[in-house]
């Protein structure tokens, strides 16, 4: 590795003065290669994906942002998509309503797994096409079996229902302990008042902490800036929600903030063709989620040995 | 004040301007490590464009081989401490001029994990968003915070600990206790913590059984005190093989066997110690009367560049003190010989083995004309009662760079018994996971077996146990004494640890995923050369650092000869040829 300055097999180096006009041309000759060489390996940076703009790599936090600031930046973000996608969207901070918290409650024995919901979700999201991203992944189990280990991910059969076999959608579980916030390093996520941890795409650093700490797997990264088709864009957008991602930064399901936090349901709610998805305010005692709570015996909170307490409840009719 | 900075400015760019100089197998070592790390910089280059999707990991495996090096890395940081431990605690004297070698190996291995999370990140333009207090920093909630946190802090005591001691080196100073002690107990402390709270990332996480085990700490830092003293018994090999040249005629310099005469001498005078006293302060403090008592022991050699004023091997009561010019000790090892140190007006050579009655370690060769003060042991004794002079004697016999095949074997037992706990928890781990057979057993099933028909990792799990257990027989047999099979054994541990850790450790973790989905990860040829490149940048940080310690360990850069560095009759070649 290292030398002494000579060796006795070495010539001694010539005086400093000597080396004048020859030295010079060497050294230069070596700087001369070393910057090719450097630019060289630095070219690709040309084809950049997704540069951020000066503004963009300023922005300030979510919770730190005045009212005016997010006024200014939520203008910005339209423009952006304008440019890229060549249609206005409608871009909203929604805050979380007085007086909710959400909850959403699955029927196992309706669900038919026909991934209605993932598709809903990708179109109402805004989600990658392709790369493919999807919020829900829909389990199929054999009869008589909660057995995550013997799902099948990929079943593709002509028809749904198929016998022998029942379905359990999972995605985002809303956890009130989520294990997702706890690590991530830059508070770029958190969880709202009324029970939606949500993801500040514009703070997000990329490390996939979340990810591993998530007992759901139900975060997804962009690995590269994330394409929509320009038709299928949906315009009516929210910060927190279904705005486009960029490349790089974590997202995952928010329950449709966009719609939620308008009084709307969830897209994946609205889609099920079977009824088995409910969702609601669970501080209403009058709510649907209340009832279904108050009303069915059994309720599966999956991998609820974790601590997690998820906001989402499976359950059956009987 | 500017003068203190004003030097310090010369020490820097002497050691900037030292990195560059070299033979032809240091430049076409650097060129080498250059050019990798120029198509890793590329590669990342492309990362950073397109987003890691370059790399083969995926949603299902979201951490691949980068984070797998990061761990293996933050793990021979830590060993770091290995060297330090019994220097600072238990004063092992072999050890100690290979302190200062570990602790920049865990400089390099601190920079080359900082450079394995970066290039991990998603959005590194985004890193200031990590930066207490104008970014968001979860402390102490995020284990990553406190990775952070505890990383860049070993860095910079580490930075702190070498440059300090090197500089004082430099300077031809005593270190000040309070400047640097304080910080090597903190750095012993600290080191442990880097390699725990780099578990407790992954033990931290409940929703992966795989890692949610609270053995995985405990053998983190095992296999880190196998793999970091294992790195080093290989480096410091090294270091000793480019510090050393053949020597030239190593059997007519032992039959020579008659004493060196030097040229002239003559009985030693009060005006002699006066001289002394000018560039060895403490020699002042010794009384007039004790100094004429010491006299008849005592007389001054006049030598000739090349004479040698103690040889290797031999058993003679006399220590050196120089009074002008200067000395270079040399040691032959295996027939070769190296540099281990230069002294100066005011320094000594040859009292530890006067003072033990024990044989010469090394030779010491006058490198000009120079006047030499030479006592005899029992002189020296007499002169070392006074405190300040026994204070500066003591301190700077350990001012040499030996690396002696004890100091290596005093490593090779470290390595042996962490290597021992590390397979025993191995066992512990493998046990648990097997016998109880409950569900949360996937994990291991597809690293050791391999499960439904995914068994990509298999074939290195096992490579790794084979390595592990062979490097483990080696070690517990003599056999690894000998160096060529010690050498053996810590490449088997090095790459055995690597496997284990890196990749059995962390990819493991992701499959099958928590929804029971098996998709597996290979990294991809970009992700392969960004690693390629990370690691070469770490051996160019590594051999640059060498570059410069090595010499000032030798006395060979230091601020006496700040006017004329590189002045031909300094350069060890000059010296080598012992005049008979």
């Amino acid at each position: 590795m290292s030398k002494p300055p000579s060796s006795p097999a070495g010539t001694p180096a010539p005086p400093a003065n000597a080396m004048g006009r020859r030295s010079f041309l060497r050294t230069s000759a070596v700087v001369t290669t070393g910057l090719a060489a450097l630019a060289a390996s630095v070219k690709p940076l040309l084809e950049m994906n997704d540069l951020p703009t000066m503004q963009q790599f300023l922005q300030k936090y979510y919770k730190e942002m005045t009212p005016e600031d997010m006024a200014k930046v939520l203008k910005r973000i339209e423009d952006e998509v304008e440019k890229q996608y060549g249609l206005r969207p409608h871009v909203r901070d929604l805050k979380p309503m007085d007086g909710v918290e959400f909850v959403y409650c699955l029927n196992l024995t309706r669900c038919i797994g026909c991934r209605k919901c993932v598709h809903a979700c990708v179109a109402e999201n805004n989600e990658s096409r392709d790369p493919e991203i999807q919020y829900i992944r829909v389990l199929r189990l054999p009869d008589g079996s909660l057995d995550i280990d013997k799902a099948d991910h990929f079943y593709a059969p002509d028809a749904v229902p198929e016998k022998g076999f029942f379905y359990m959608p999972v995605q985002c579980q809303q956890c009130e302990n989520p294990p997702c916030v706890k690590v991530c390093p830059v508070h770029a996520t958190w969880q709202d008042a009324d029970g939606i941890t949500v993801i500040d795409y514009d703070w997000c650093i990329g490390c996939r902490y979340c990810e591993a700490a998530c007992p759901y797997w139900a975060r997804r990264f962009n690995f590269t800036k994330p394409s929509i088709p320009k038709e299928r864009l949906n315009p009516d957008m929210a910060y927190l929600g279904n705005r486009p991602r960029r490349q790089g930064v974590m997202e995952k399901c928010h329950f449709c903030i966009q719609r939620t936090r308008a009084g709307r349901y969830p897209a994946c709610v609205e889609v099920c063709p079977a009824g088995a998805r409910k969702f609601g305010n669970i501080l209403d005692p009058d709510s649907e989620v209340s009832y279904i709570l108050k009303s069915k015996r059994v309720f599966i909170q999956l991998k609820s040995e974790m601590g997690t307490k998820p906001r989402f409840f499976y359950y059956f009719d009987v | 004040m500017r003068r203190a900075v004003r030097n310090y400015f010369v020490f820097l760019s002497r050691c900037a301007r030292i990195a560059f100089a070299g033979d032809w197998r240091y430049y076409a070592w650097m060129g080498l490590l250059t050019v990798i790390c120029l198509l890793g910089l590329n590669a990342y280059c492309r990362q950073f464009a397109r987003g890691l999707i370059v790399t083969g990991m995926s949603d299902e495996v979201s951490w691949g081989v980068y984070i797998a090096n990061f761990t293996f890395l933050v793990g021979v940081a830590a060993a770091a401490v290995m060297m330090v431990i019994p220097v600072y605690i238990y004063k092992n004297e072999d050890l100690h001029d290979l302190v200062i070698f570990g602790e920049l190996l865990a400089v390099a291995a601190i920079l080359m994990c900082l450079a394995f999370v970066t290039v991990d990140l998603g959005r590194p333009d985004r890193f200031w968003h990590l930066i207490p207090g104008i970014g968001q920093f979860n402390f102490p909630k995020s284990m990553l915070s406190w990775d952070v946190l505890v990383l860049n802090g070993y860095l910079l005591l580490n930075v702190h600990i070498c440059g300090y001691l090197l500089y004082c080196r430099y300077r031809k100073t005593k270190p000040g206790k309070w400047f640097y002690i304080p910080f090597v107990f903190i750095a012993i402390f600290w080191a442990v913590s880097i390699h725990t709270v780099t578990a407790f990332l992954y033990v931290g996480l409940g929703g992966r059984p795989f890692w949610n085990s609270a053995i995985v700490g405990p053998r983190f830092l095992a296999s880190a005190f196998t793999a970091g003293p294992a790195l080093i018994i290989l480096a410091m090999q090294v270091v000793r093989r480019v510090t050393s040249y053949p020597s030239p005629d190593v059997e007519t310099s032992r039959a020579r066997g008659a004493p060196p005469q030097p040229s002239k001498h003559r009985a030693a005078t009060i005006e002699d110690f006066a001289l002394l006293s000018r560039d060895l302060l403490e020699m002042a403090t010794v009384p007039a009367e004790t100094r004429r008592r010491v006299l008849p022991m005592a007389e001054v050699l006049e030598v000739q560049a090349g004479d040698a004023l103690l040889r290797q091997g031999e058993t003679e009561e006399r220590a050196f003190f120089i009074l002008r010019g200067s000395v270079v000790v040399v040691r032959e090892e295996g027939g070769r010989l190296r540099v281990t140190r230069t002294a100066g007006a005011g320094e000594q050579v040859g009292e530890i083995s006067a003072l033990n009655a024990t044989p010469r370690m090394a030779t010491a060769v006058a490198e000009e004309p120079s006047l030499v003060l030479s006592l005899s042991a029992d002189a020296l004794r007499i002169l070392m009662e006074s405190p300040q002079v026994n204070k500066i004697v003591r301190s700077r016999m350990s001012e040499r760079l030996l690396i002696t095949d004890r100091a290596l074997m005093t490593l090779r037992s470290i390595v042996q018994v962490s290597m021992l706990i590390n397979v025993f928890l191995l066992v512990n781990e493998v046990f648990k996971e097997f016998y109880s057979g409950n569900l949360h057993d996937a994990s291991s099933k597809y690293l050791f077996v391999g499960l439904e028909h995914h068994h990509a990792l298999v074939p290195w799990i096992w490579t790794a146990i084979t390595f592990n257990v062979t490097a483990m027989v080696l070690l517990v047999l003599p056999v690894s004494r000998s160096l060529k099979w010690l050498n053996l054994t810590c490449v088997l541990c090095i790459v055995g640890i690597w496997i284990e850790k890196g990749m059995g450790l962390v990819i493991p973790g992701f499959i099958p995923t928590p929804l029971g989905e098996m998709m597996e990860y290979r990294p991809s040829l970009n992700e392969t050369l960004v690693c390629f490149g990370i690691w070469a940048f770490g051996l160019l940080c590594y051999t640059v650092f060498l570059r410069m310690s090595v010499p000032i360990l030798q006395g060979r850069l230091s601020k006496e000869n700040e006017a004329a560095p590189d002045r031909p009759g300094r350069s060890p070649a000059a010296a080598t040829p012992l005049r008979a």
